[in-house]
């Protein structure tokens, strides 16, 4: 019965109608699972981008731009004409990177905050006041979404078949790998970037298919809002020209590709040089200057090829040929030639760091000490992706069978990305489309091959897969006849039993990644930092909250222009929960002061002393884990505030004195006079003994015993600990009222007494005025 | 706006009373009130029965009183002490024992190093006499340790000088030094200690004032040829004296970083009354009177706080191109552009300081010395700016100082800095914050203002134009002739 | 026996006068000598000091040298220890002095020797050579010595340098600092500049002369205006206004005044292009192109 009733929905026009009005639905609920699926807990960091936002949409766009941030609530240029000021109006001037400060302007990728201004203004518009607040929690799943719906696009340019598109969507929508960046709150650049990412892809998909400059001038105009929203753009600026190059060498110049590309990378190049980060860079930088490069052949070989309809001669075509190589090594030796001059700007560190996992430990030890700039483990894979791990092959696989245009694309996008993938966990971001992409090409085409309820008759086949036969056609031209499957195109399954159990076996894998990346979503990816949970033996929960008290703590006792030092990591959340000015924060745009910062916890304390009065630090902070055994805690991130250091002062702090003579990091006895001397380390244990009975001191992270008498602290006084000991803030003290030194005066105040300059031995010393 | 604040100041004044800047309660430690008759004349100075009101309120209490304590409530219970050095030579009182923290280590319970030291941290101001006919208190000497002032080791050695001694009176002994007037210590210090007449210090104490800190000062010095030596062991020949010539301070003073002050005045017998306006004789012959009273006068009024006290007025900047007439003048104030948070590189900036002196009994206008000069930095890290400040304006009891410069061409966060430490006088340290911002994005020179600038800004022109022309041509050109059909617009 | 007791202490009393009045301290046979390390007893130089009479020439003391002072104190002739025999050392300059003990047994035989060493560093490093002076005085009446001795020129080897005496921290005047300012860019030359922006302008008549030659011409406009006049109007129109827009923008606008007005014209330019190009397309089919 059933079957009549639908008969005509699933035939002729209408037919295509109700299969196209169903996508549409399905889109919808994908991307309403994929909002969803990024709710499980909302915490806005209330840091820098949401600061940023708020500004913007506070002072407009232009006093955004040349924003100079002393996070100062007010004066933005507007009012920088000086209305007068009573002290009472006097706002509270509590600021980061004191006191160099920050011309944030320059130094950021506006399009996150620009993005969810305009979304505030239109919402605004439309009479619907919404807190930016709110916006900026959901502008993450809202893009996401909106990933889900680009990967559908581009995966449809891909195969014909419909279910592929959806796959792609659906897979994109949940995997882990992209959740991990996109929950409500989490409020960064990738927000948008991973979208940005994939439409980029899919419009130049487009252009290099239609060979329409309009697609092209589309590309670009995303590119640009790419390249205003995340460092990362520089990957679609290499794999753009990369496709084209290799394109090229296939031999599958075309007009099409001529007229796509050099659309995108005139028009691109110039839109991107508008981002203030950017500037010049796309045309100083080498990592820009592949695309240049493959813009200049991309001409030669369009003049070849017009020379060609010209003149049909065979020597003169290889003279050209030859004319063309040696202009393009030419070319290559001036790109060369001006990198060594110094007039092209050599490959940025973090470019190197792709290559050579070992470099940035060693040149930018900034970069190596972010945990997300380290390789990626190999179960972060699976982790991140479940099955769509081990479809992946299988998709990239058939990629090469019909090896069009953009499957070429889609080839090389996989290999470079798992490449990438594997040197920086970061990078798994980029890699998580493609990896959606192939996945939902292979599984799609097994549920194509299995579901097809009727036997196949290769008329029938032939009949409602026009697009399928021709597609084979042209594959068959590309590879002569050298795959089987090209050879007889007609595919088909004739037994049910076969087909259940595949279908069936399917499914449940879809549903177990289903199951998978819920479970990893609501336990892995939507617990806030600055809340420790733990497991308590009787399996309750149990929530370490010091980090939030130790902020409240700062935000209540002490004056609101006191200066915090700690390590970079905790600069934004000193900036939002307890307000109060920072020497260095999150955005690690000054090396230098990140080492100074480094060099004040690493050295004995004579000489840490003078750098906090002269960065007028009032409080110095500490993460110690040692008592609760939490493993992030200062401590083990001290290495790298020595390497820090050392590469701005290699003859004052050497990685070596922190190491024992065998080489090992240790805390306790063993350890080296200059660790022991080091400020961070006796910040970290001062007093710690107090707790424990006489000797049996003992650190819980690095699970050694420390030594009998703790260290001494003469410069500094301590003046909070956090319930567990993670937090633990100390105040510097004043110079000597009477002009002592720190050490005697601690020791006066002990009650021993100074002893008399006994029988003067050597020449007298004679007081000067 | 000035005139008021002056008004206020001198209104303060009248609440204070006598003529220390901090107030009177003055706290003379004595340890037989026997002995108060021989510094009769000085007190009556101190009280300013005789002479001009100084009015200070003077307590005196025994060392060995227990119900004597510098504090009440956690705060100070006199704003100076006198201490003058216990007669009683027995070492009964005074053990030798190390620990400075009992009361048996000399001054008591209420006065051992600890508690002195906190009332310095107080701001409280004390005078310490020594003698050298009683040994000072461990706990004494070991106060000064802190401070880097040296004593002598051995208890009651004293300073002689065989060629400036008063021969009226130790024709023998040699030990009442005769000296001019205190003479400034370097150039460019101010002297608040001269005059002309001739200073007699009997049997004084030798101090040697350390190397290092900044926070010392000589007041009077002995002569070249002084030495200290102890009567009892070097009475034959002297072989290694503890201090000689100009390195023995009989007076020295230190000032705390919170401007506390602190004297050592070198022979407690000098303040006795038989040793002011008394006849002396020096070696080559010339009578005169001594300047003790004088002297003394100076003394104490510079250790409380008299002199060299220095107060800070206004403290304002602005863009000195938005200034009326004067810089500084109220007309900026009203304008409202006083004291703006945010300033742009390279501004031209107007800094103007108002300090006054307080000497005696008044605010007087802070007169710095050509040789020295009031310097204003504008720092962050490391300063980016020392300039001198030049005083532009006087009123009855302050001066206005003033400089205009342009701001670095650095962004960030900086400070007006005014830090003037100076010998025998208060420190000042005014800091005042402004950010410090990088130009604008509409505030660098348009693009034909740079000349360099002008072929690209002409290629975009013609640009446009040809594609103008460009356009016109393509919709309404005719072909020239047939086989060129479509060839023109390849 | 009246006469010679008066006589007596008459006699007494002229030289106790005689004696308060003569006492003076001074000393005799004061040799100076400094002994060079390595060269033998006698190797360095040796002098003699007589009272109120300073060695002509300076004294040199080198890093390892040691100089030796060996006098006899008296007071009026007569051997006899005083209780202050000093050897007062003065930095001209610097006015900073020291003074160091001799040491002298009962008949007044004293001696005293220095070496670089014993000096305070401020001593060491001054420049001028300094000033030495024999002290020697005493308690009671007698008159006091203190005349200069000698001069001591300080040779510092260059082996062994000066125990580091860094001036320490005395609150004073600090020199001046003035920011020393980045230089603004400079641009070429004007000529240079002129030269290229009329080569630049003149590339427009060269293009437009290179079209005519090539037969480019506006035969065609009064067809198409007669044929769709209003898309071609507008079309034209509306990218002459939108380059009006960009010059607007690059004087005066900022990016919110241009953007709406930027939207309007190209929607014109869009639907008018297309009919305009649309009748171009026309008269190519028609092969008037």
């Amino acid at each position: 019965m059933a079957v009549e009733v639908l008969e005509p929905f699933l035939k002729g026009d209408t037919g295509r109608n109700t299969r196209g009005l169903l996508r549409l639905i399905i889109l919808c609920t994908i991307a309403a699972a994929a909002v969803a699926s990024r709710l499980f807990s909302v915490i806005l960091d209330p840091w820098f981008n949401f600061r940023a936002t708020k500004y913007l949409v506070q002072n407009g766009f232009y006093s955004f731009w040349d924003w100079f941030d002393d996070r100062e609530a007010s004066h933005p240029v507007a009012q920088l004409v000086y209305e007068p000021r009573k002290p009472a109006e006097e706002p509270k001037r509590t600021r980061t990177w004191h006191p160099l400060g920050r011309v944030t302007g320059g130094t950021l990728y506006p399009g996150l905050m620009v993005t969810s201004g305009i979304i505030y203004h239109v919402l605004r518009f439309l009479s619907m006041p919404v807190d930016i607040r709110n916006i900026c929690v959901l502008l993450a799943p809202g893009f996401s979404g909106l990933t889900a719906f680009a990967s559908y696009l581009i995966t449809s340019e891909m195969t014909t078949s419909p279910s592929a598109g959806l796959l792609a969507a659906i897979f994109m929508g949940i995997t882990p790998g992209y959740i991990s960046r996109s929950v409500a709150g989490s409020y960064d650049n990738e927000a948008i970037a991973i979208f940005l990412l994939v439409f980029t892809f899919f419009l130049w998909i487009k252009s290099v298919k239609n060979g329409s400059a309009m697609w092209g001038a589309l590309t670009a105009l995303f590119y640009g809002y790419m390249v205003s929203a995340w460092g990362g753009y520089v990957f679609i600026t290499n794999l753009l020209p990369l496709h084209t190059f290799v394109l090229i060498c296939m031999g599958r110049y075309s007009p099409r590709l001529y007229v796509s590309y050099s659309t995108w990378f005139a028009l691109g190049t110039l839109a991107s040089m508008q981002v203030p980060f950017v500037g010049f860079l796309p045309i100083r930088s080498s990592d820009h200057m592949s695309a240049l490069g493959v813009f200049g052949l991309l001409q030669l070989v369009a003049f070849v090829e017009f020379i060609r309809q010209q003149v049909p001669n065979k020597q003169f075509q290889t003279l050209l040929r030859g004319l063309i190589f040696v202009v393009f090594v030419v070319s290559m030796g001036v790109l060369v030639l001006l990198t060594v001059s110094g007039v092209i700007a050599p490959w940025s560190g973090r470019f190197y760091s792709l290559w050579d996992t070992g470099y940035a430990k060693i040149h930018i030890p900034i970069i190596a000490s972010v945990s997300e700039h380290q390789p990626t483990a190999w179960p972060a894979f699976f982790f991140d992706l479940n099955l769509m791990i081990w479809l992946f092959p299988a998709g990239v696989y058939m990629c090469f069978q019909q090896l069009k245009d953009e499957h070429v694309f889609v080839v090389i996008y996989a290999v470079l990305a798992s490449y990438f993938a594997g040197v920086m966990v970061r990078l798994m971001l980029t890699l998580t489309p493609v990896v959606c992409i192939a996945a939902a090409l292979a599984i799609s085409s097994i549920l194509d091959t299995y579901l097809v309820a009727e036997n196949p008759i290769p008329k029938e086949t032939q009949a409602n897969g026009q697009a399928t036969s021709d597609s084979i056609k042209s594959a068959a031209d590309v590879i002569k006849d050298s795959l089987r499957s090209t050879r007889n195109p007609v595919l088909g399954i004739y037994s049910y039993v076969s087909k259940a159990s595949v279908v069936g076996a399917v499914t449940t894998y879809l549903l177990l990644f289903v199951l998978h990346c819920t479970w990893v979503t609501s336990n892995a990816y939507s617990s806030p930092s600055v809340v420790l949970a733990s497991k308590l033996p009787d399996g309750s929960q149990h929530i370490i909250d010091d980090y939030r008290e130790a902020y409240y703590w700062l935000r209540q006792n002490t004056p609101d222009k006191a200066k915090i030092m700690s390590w970079w990591d905790y600069g934004y959340q000193i900036g939002g929960m307890a307000d109060r000015p920072t020497l260095v924060d999150n955005n690690t745009w000054n090396n230098t002061h990140i080492a100074t910062v480094g060099k004040a916890m690493s050295s004995r304390e004579e000489v840490s002393y003078p750098i906090l009065r002269q960065h007028d630090v009032d409080y110095v902070l500490v993460v110690f884990g040692g008592l609760l055994g939490y493993s992030g805690d200062d401590i083990n991130k001290f290495l790298w505030m020595v390497r820090i250091s050392e590469g701005i002062w290699p003859d004052e702090i050497n990685e070596r004195n922190y190491f024992t003579a065998r080489g090992e990091y240790r805390v306790d006895d063993e350890a080296t006079p200059t660790m022991r001397n080091s400020l961070m380390y006796k910040m970290s244990y001062y007093n710690y003994n107090a707790l424990f009975p006489a000797g049996q001191a003992q650190d819980r992270v690095r699970g050694s015993k420390l030594p009998a008498e703790g260290p001494q602290l003469s410069t500094l006084e301590e003046a909070f600990t956090s319930e567990n000991w993670i937090i633990r803030i100390y105040k510097v003290k004043d110079l000597d009222n009477v002009g002592r030194d720190h050490g005697s005066a601690v020791a006066f105040d002990k009650g021993n007494k100074k002893k008399k300059t006994a029988k003067r031995r050597g020449a007298r010393v004679l007081r000067v005025e | 706006m000035r005139w008021f604040v002056s008004l206020l100041l001198i209104t303060l004044l009248g609440l204070v009373q006598g003529l220390s800047s901090t107030g009177s309660r003055l706290l003379v430690v004595i340890e037989e009130s026997s002995e108060k008759a021989q510094y009769s004349t000085f007190w009556d100075d101190l009280e300013g029965k005789s002479n001009n009101c100084r009015g200070y309120k003077l307590t005196f209490e025994s060392p060995k009183n227990d119900k004597l304590s510098l504090f009440q409530h956690g705060e100070r219970a006199f704003d100076h002490i006198l201490l003058l050095p216990p007669k009683s030579k027995g070492t009964s009182f005074y053990t030798i024992t190390g620990d400075v923290d009992l009361p048996s280590s000399g001054l008591g319970p209420a006065l051992t190093p600890k508690l002195l030291l906190q009332f310095i941290n107080q701001n409280g101001n004390i005078l310490l006499t020594l003698s050298s006919d009683s040994p000072t208190p461990t706990s004494i000497s070991s106060l000064l340790l802190e401070l880097d002032i040296h004593l002598p080791p051995d208890r009651d050695s004293l300073v002689v000088d065989h060629f400036n001694y008063d021969t009226a009176s130790a024709s023998e002994k040699h030990d009442v030094l005769l000296l001019p007037q205190g003479s400034r210590i370097r150039s460019d210090v101010r002297n608040y200690f001269g005059g002309d007449g001739t200073i007699a210090f009997p049997r004084a104490v030798a101090q040697e004032l350390g190397n290092s800190s900044p926070l010392l000062a000589p007041i009077l010095r002995a002569k070249s040829t002084a030495y200290s030596y102890n009567p009892k062991d070097e009475a034959e020949v002297v072989e290694d004296p503890f201090a000689v010539g100009e390195q023995i301070s009989l007076v020295s003073s230190m000032q705390a970083r919170n401007s506390a002050r602190f004297t050592v005045f070198g022979s407690a017998e000098a303040l006795e009354n038989k040793w002011f306006d008394r006849k002396v004789k020096s070696v080559d012959g010339r009578d005169s009177k001594t300047a003790n009273r004088e002297f003394a006068k100076q003394i104490t009024a510079w250790t409380f706080m008299e002199v060299g006290v220095l107060k800070v007025g206004r403290v304002e900047h602005h863009l000195s191109s938005i200034t009326g007439d004067a810089p500084g003048n109220d007309s900026v104030a009203q304008l409202g552009y006083l004291n703006p948070t945010i300033y742009r590189v390279k501004n031209d900036v107007t800094f103007n300081i108002e300090i006054s002196e307080y000497s005696y009994d008044q605010l007087t206008p802070l007169k710095v010395d050509a040789s020295d000069a009031l310097q204003l930095e504008f720092t962050m890290l490391s300063p980016y700016h020392r300039l001198d400040l030049v005083s532009i304006s006087q009123t009855p009891n302050s001066t206005v100082f003033s400089r205009t410069f342009k701001l670095p061409d650095q962004h960030g966060i900086f400070s007006f800095r005014v830090n003037h430490k100076r010998p025998f006088l208060t420190n000042v340290d005014v800091k005042r914050e402004v950010t410090v911002r990088h130009f604008a994005h509409d505030e660098w020179p348009r693009s034909w203002e740079i000349s360099a600038g002008w072929v690209w800004i002409a290629g975009v022109w013609i640009t446009i134009a040809g594609w103008v022309a460009f356009v016109g041509i393509w919709l309404w050109s005719e072909p020239a002739y047939e086989q060129s059909k479509g060839k023109k617009m390849q | 026996m009246q006469v010679p007791s008066q006589l007596l202490s008459f006699l007494l009393i002229l030289c106790a006068a005689s004696f308060s009045v003569a006492a003076t301290w001074g000393f005799e046979d004061a040799t100076v000598s400094v002994n060079k390390k390595g060269a033998g007893v006698g190797g360095g130089f040796k002098g003699k000091i007589t009272e109120n009479k300073a060695l002509s020439e300076p004294v040199i003391l080198g890093a390892l040298d040691n100089l030796k002072i060996l006098l006899t104190t008296k007071e009026d002739n007569k051997a006899k220890r005083p209780h202050q025999t000093f050897l007062l050392v003065e930095d001209p300059k610097s006015k900073l002095d020291t003074s160091f003990a001799f040491q002298v047994r009962e008949n007044g035989k004293g001696k005293i020797e220095l070496t670089q060493k014993d000096l305070p560093t401020q001593l060491l490093s001054s420049t001028e050579p300094l000033q030495v002076s024999l002290v020697i005085a005493s308690f009671g009446s007698s008159k006091p010595y203190n005349a200069k001795a000698l001069d001591l020129t300080i040779e510092i080897n260059s082996g062994s340098p000066l125990p580091a005496s860094e001036k320490p921290l005395r609150y004073g005047k600090l020199p001046e600092i003035h920011h020393i300012f980045k230089s603004d860019p400079t641009s070429p030359p004007k000529i240079i500049t002129l030269v290229f922006t009329a080569a630049v302008i003149a590339a427009l008549p060269v293009l437009l002369g290179v079209w005519i030659t090539l037969g480019a011409n506006l035969n065609h406009f009064s067809k198409a205006f007669s044929s769709s006049p209003i898309p071609h109007a507008l079309f034209f129109c509306s990218i002459l206004a939108m380059e009006g827009l960009f010059f607007m923008y690059y004087t005066s606008w900022n990016l919110f005044q241009t953007l709406p007005p930027a939207f309007g014209i190209g929607l014109i330019t869009f639907l008018s292009g297309s009919r305009a190009l649309r009748e171009v397309q026309g008269r190519r089919i028609a092969g008037l192109r």
